[in-house]
Formats: C-alpha cells, sequence, structure tokens
C-alpha cells in the first residue's frame, strides 16, 4: 500500500529532519537571491499541490477549483489587517480555521455527487468565487486587487528579514516539510484507513457501518486547509491578493504538478512542483503560450505514465507495474 | 418589466439547453465529462465570426458546428476510443488538457481583443411581445433551443440509431453484442455533442461579445446545468438549463450584487435535496 502505512513514525520522523536540514543547505548553498525567490516560489506551490494531492490520493476526487481556498487566504488576511480586526499573529490561525470550515460546509454537499460531477462542481465554484472577486468592490478592490497590510514584525521578526528570499525560503520550506508530516501522521490513524475504505468503495465502507460523508468532506477541508496554508505564504510573499489567484488556470497549474509529480506517493506533488518551476524557467520567452504547452503536457503524462515522475521512477528501480491499485473516482 | 427579463432568461436558458444537451449526451454514451466543450463552444464562436466576416451569418451558422463535428469525430476516434478503458478520471484530466490547448490556440489565431458579431439582417428587427420590444434575434435562439430538445427527444426515442445510442449508453459491450458498432455510433454522438457545442457559440456571438474568457462562464454554467439535471440525462438538463437561464436573467436585474452566486446557491439547494440531480444520474 502506501509509503505513508508501510513507513514507521521513526522513518517518517527522521526522513522529515532530514528534509529539513537538506533545506538549510539550499538556502546556505543557492548564492543567488532571484534563484532563492523562484525555489521559495516553488516550495510554496509545492504546499499548495499537496493539499489538492492529498484530496485525490485520499478521497479519488479531482479538485479544478482549490485557488479558491489559495486566493481565500490572501483575501481573508488581507480585509482583517485592513480593518485592523486583531493582530496579524492571531488572524493567520484565524483564517485556516475559517477555510476549514467554509470547506467543510461546501464539502458536506459536493462529495455526495459521484466523482466526475464534484470535478466539475470544484469548477463551477472556484471560478464563482473568482468572478464574485472580480466584481466586488470597496475592500477587495475589485479586479485590481488589494494590497496585504502585513504589520512591520511579524512573531517578534521584522518584515524585511522574514521577506529575504533565504528566510522565505526556509519558512516556505520548513512548512512543508511539516504539512507532510502532519498529513502522513493523520493518514496512519483510523481516519486515513477509513477514508481509503471510502475511496476504494463507498458502498461497501457504508455496509460496514461507516458514515461516508462526513469523512470525505474532513478529507475536503483538510486539503483546503493546506492550501490556504500556501496561500497565506504566498500573500506574505507578495504583499497582494487579486482575483488572478483565484483563478481556475491556477488551479489547473497545481493539477498539473500533482499529476506530473504522481499523486499516489505522498511526496509526488511535490516533485511536480520542482519539475513545474525547472520547466517554466527553461521555456522563458515561450510563456506566453504556455498553457498549451502544459496542456500537451499533462495530456502526455496521463497517456503514457498516469503514475507521474515518481511512479516512473519507482518502476524503474523495481521493476514492477505501479503497486496494482487505481484510484478511483466515484468508488462505485 | 418582468416579461422582457423572464424573455432573456429563456434565451440564456435556450442556449444552455444547446451547450448542455452536447455534454449530456457525450457523457451517457463515454461516462467523460468532456471539459474542452467549453473551448470547442468559443471555437465555434470564433469560426463562426470570421466564417460571417467572409460570407454570411447563415453560412458560419452551418461552417462551425460542422467544423467542430468534425474535431469531435477525431476527437472519439484517436482521444476517447483508445482511452476507454482507463479510468474515468484519467479521461477527463486529458479532456481538461485539451482544454488549455484549444483556449491557447484561439488566443494564438484570433488574440486576445473582444469580437463582436452583427445580427444578421434577416432578423434584425424587433417585435413587440407583451409591450415590449425584443430583438427578433433572439426569438430565433429560442426557437433553436426549443428545435435541438424537440430534435434530440426524438431522434433518441423514434429512430433506429437513436436506438442504438440509448442502448450503448445503458450497456455499450451488450450492444455490440447484438451486432451494433458502437465505436460508430460513439464517433457520430461526440460529432454531434461537438457540433452542438460549435452551434452554441455561433448562435451566442451574436449578443455575447467574443472574447478569450467567454468558454468558461458558458462552460461553468453548463457544468451546474448538468449535475443539477443528472448526469448524462437530456430532460433533467433541459429543465435545469431553463430554470438556471431564469434565475441569471432575473438575478441580474432584480440581485446585481449577488449574481455570480445564484447559479451556486441554486446547485446547493438542489444537490441537498436531491444529491444525484433532478433526473437521477446514471452512473
Amino acid at each position: 500500500m502506501d509509503q505513508g502505512h508501510t513507513m514507521s513514525l521513526t522513518r517518517i520522523s527522521i526522513l522529515s529532519l532530514l528534509t529539513l536540514f537538506g533545506g538549510a543547505l539550499i538556502a546556505y548553498f543557492t548564492p543567488s537571491n532571484s534563484v532563492l525567490g523562484m525555489l521559495a516560489q516553488a516550495v510554496i506551490y509545492a504546499i499548495f499541490a499537496l493539499g489538492v494531492g492529498v484530496l485525490l490520493r485520499q478521497n479519488g476526487l479531482v479538485s479544478f477549483g482549490h485557488a479558491l481556498y489559495f486566493g481565500a487566504a490572501g483575501y481573508g488576511m488581507g480585509v482583517i489587517l485592513s480593518l485592523n480586526l486583531m493582530p496579524a499573529e492571531l488572524a493567520i490561525p484565524v483564517v485556516l480555521v475559517a477555510i476549514g470550515v467554509l470547506a467543510f460546509l461546501i464539502g458536506l454537499v459536493i462529495v455526495r455527487v459521484p466523482g466526475i460531477a464534484f470535478g466539475m462542481l470544484t469548477l463551477a465554484i472556484g471560478q464563482m468565487a473568482y468572478l464574485l472577486a472580480t466584481r466586488a468592490r470597496g475592500i477587495t478592490g475589485g479586479a485590481d486587487g488589494m494590497n496585504i497590510n502585513w504589520p512591520q514584525t511579524l512573531f517578534g521578526v521584522p518584515q524585511a528579514v522574514l521577506l529575504k528570499p533565504a528566510m522565505l525560503f526556509m519558512i516556505a520550506w520548513v512548512l512543508m516539510v511539516v504539512v507532510t508530516f502532519i498529513l502522513l501522521c493523520i493518514l496512519k490513524t483510523r481516519f486515513g484507513s477509513i477514508t481509503e475504505a471510502i475511496r476504494d468503495n463507498e458502498e461497501r465502507a457504508r455496509f460496514i457501518g461507516i458514515t461516508t460523508t462526513v469523512p470525505r468532506a474532513a478529507v475536503y477541508a483538510m486539503s483546503a486547509v493546506v492550501t490556504g496554508v500556501a496561500g497565506l505564504l504566498s500573500s506574505l510573499n507578495t504583499g497582494f491578493v487579486s482575483p488572478e489567484n483565484l483563478h481556475w488556470s491556477v488551479s489547473a497549474i497545481t493539477l498539473l504538478m500533482v499529476v506530473v509529480g504522481g499523486f499516489k506517493r505522498p511526496v509526488g506533488p511535490i516533485v511536480g512542483a520542482v519539475i513545474y518551476f525547472l520547466f517554466k524557467d527553461l521555456l522563458g520567452e515561450y510563456a506566453t503560450h504556455s498553457m498549451a504547452i502544459f496542456g500537451a503536457a499533462l495530456i502526455a503524462v496521463i497517456v503514457f505514465a498516469p503514475d507521474g515522475v515518481t511512479g516512473a521512477v519507482e518502476r524503474l528501480f523495481t521493476g514492477r507495474r505501479g503497486h496494482g491499485r487505481t484510484v478511483r473516482v466515484g468508488g462505485h | 418589466m418582468l416579461t422582457i427579463n423572464l424573455f432573456n432568461g429563456l434565451v440564456y436558458g435556450a442556449l444552455l439547453i444547446v451547450m448542455s444537451s452536447g455534454l449530456a449526451l457525450i457523457y451517457g454514451l463515454r461516462r467523460v465529462v468532456n471539459f474542452a466543450h467549453g473551448a470547442l463552444y468559443m471555437l465555434g464562436a470564433y469560426i463562426g465570426y470570421s466564417v460571417a466576416l467572409h460570407s454570411n451569418f447563415w453560412v458560419a451558422l452551418v461552417a462551425a458546428p460542422a467544423a467542430m463535428a468534425l474535431v469531435g469525430v477525431l476527437l472519439d476516434r484517436y482521444g476517447l476510443r483508445l482511452l476507454q478503458d482507463r479510468e474515468p478520471l484519467n479521461v477527463m484530466l486529458v479532456t481538461f488538457g485539451l482544454l488549455l490547448i484549444l483556449e491557447d490556440l484561439v488566443v494564438f489565431i484570433w488574440g486576445k481583443a473582444n469580437y463582436s458579431m452583427f445580427t444578421p439582417d434577416l432578423l434584425n428587427f424587433t417585435v413587440n411581445l407583451w409591450g415590449s420590444e425584443v430583438p427578433a434575434y433572439r426569438i430565433g435562439v429560442i426557437g433553436i433551443g426549443a428545435a435541438v430538445a424537440i430534435g434530440l427527444t426524438l431522434w433518441l426515442r423514434f429512430s433506429r440509431i437513436g436506438l442504438f445510442v440509448r442502448a450503448a449508453s445503458t450497456d455499450p459491450v451488450t450492444t455490440s453484442m447484438q451486432g451494433v458498432n458502437t465505436d460508430a455510433v460513439s464517433a457520430g454522438v461526440v460529432g454531434l455533442g461537438s457540433a452542438l457545442a460549435g452551434l452554441a457559440g455561433v448562435v451566442a456571438a451574436p449578443f455575447l461579445s467574443l472574447t478569450p474568457h467567454m468558454s468558461s462562464d458558458v462552460l461553468i454554467d453548463s457544468f451546474v446545468v448538468v449535475v443539477i439535471g443528472g448526469l448524462g440525462s437530456l430532460a433533467g438538463a433541459f429543465v435545469a438549463a431553463l430554470l438556471l437561464g431564469m434565475m441569471q436573467a432575473l438575478g441580474a436585474v432584480y440581485l446585481p450584487e449577488v449574481s455570480v452566486l445564484l447559479p451556486f446557491i441554486f446547485m446547493v439547494a438542489i444537490l441537498i435535496w436531491k444529491p444525484s440531480g433532478l433526473a437521477g444520474s446514471r452512473t
């Protein structure tokens, strides 16, 4: 089965610590600030992709609208800070909890529809949020977006220090490791097994007495909160949020990362995010038609390597095709 | 005032009928949600626009759906048929990739500027309907929506190919064992569904402007329609399309601040009541 199940907690912890250390090495040995800035962005998107990936891996559901939670984190932060409702240190957990609650409520409605319809609805809901933000007036600034008034010091650290590329990269990197660690721990519990049972066969799970809607909505909420963490980081990085953060193309790019990296491995989305940013950098001036190139890449990966890069690498080493298990949509 | 709003709702509902019946047909047969459907709609509108510039609207009304039908047949032959044993999720992502490619293609060929298409001369007059002047063209749109709805229903119910389509939608394996060429039926249905997307595009071009965003707006409404109606159900989609069209038109006038949220509220209400949609989904 999944790596997260076969690996013991000690092994996960050791790997996490090693990864943290690896991040410090990257930050120390990367001389150029612009490269570090790009890496920080890649790590932020890796967290975003982790959120989309956990939904796919644990629920067998594809979200085409997770940009909603990415943008909502920025907007939530922006509104709270510009109205001076509470200090930023408190606003961060409040925004994440609010995203979790919102996603849970939306999830309760939309996880009940068959998997394919779920994908359509996430796209519809995400795009409605985009339209709403574009047409909104007043505090959110409509289509122009809004600046986020981060305070001069956050958790006692001056903003100037926080926004140094090396620092920002390290914050994002640590959060990425922590999020992965927490997700792996949660999925090792009974909750993880229950959601997998529901994913593999919802009807059978119901027959053995599992309530199926709430755990599925909980996974959806969890994935939204992870995406919200990425949204907060991104809003710290840019100090700005606009409807573009909510646009479906953002969801599409993240989905591409998840698929390219391979969603069956917990680290697949992270690998996908790194590949995406390297690819984008290489693409350079052709970036105006990046969407078509990404679309073609998406099709190529799905047709020729449905398990993504991590799946292909694994096959190379183990010599067998995946793990003989496919995630089903709808679970029938 | 109310009548003119109801009338506009009917116009948008008719457009959604043409769009979503294509989606529902393809889903019924291939169990695939075609994310590229919105892109085919947009491509149909732009091709229609270019054809209309060189000849006239009526040629465009035939040429754009025909071009999209060809795209649809190719999509089925070299895409969906090869992927029919894959997980539905994979196929859905492939059509999503196609959406990204086609959207970029339209920007590449026609640029990012907005275009608007002229109303054909034959329908460029107004009719007095219950005391309001309404453009005759919009009555024509309602007519096309009604013709598509009635035509598809009769075709599926009474024609021999319609029987094959219904059979293949229910059980493709048994149907092919009975000697029906289900691959040909599928290609035809995906072609027809795509042609309907192209038709919706041309029909929409004179009253909605042509922009690179036009596909996502309509695609999202037709997704909501197809899900609310019950995946794969034509009758459900027709009812949901009319309801949503009315809601959009009335919402834009009476509740302009929240009008974009209305489809969402409508959808949530229906799905809490009936998770598988109005007609019950066939999954």
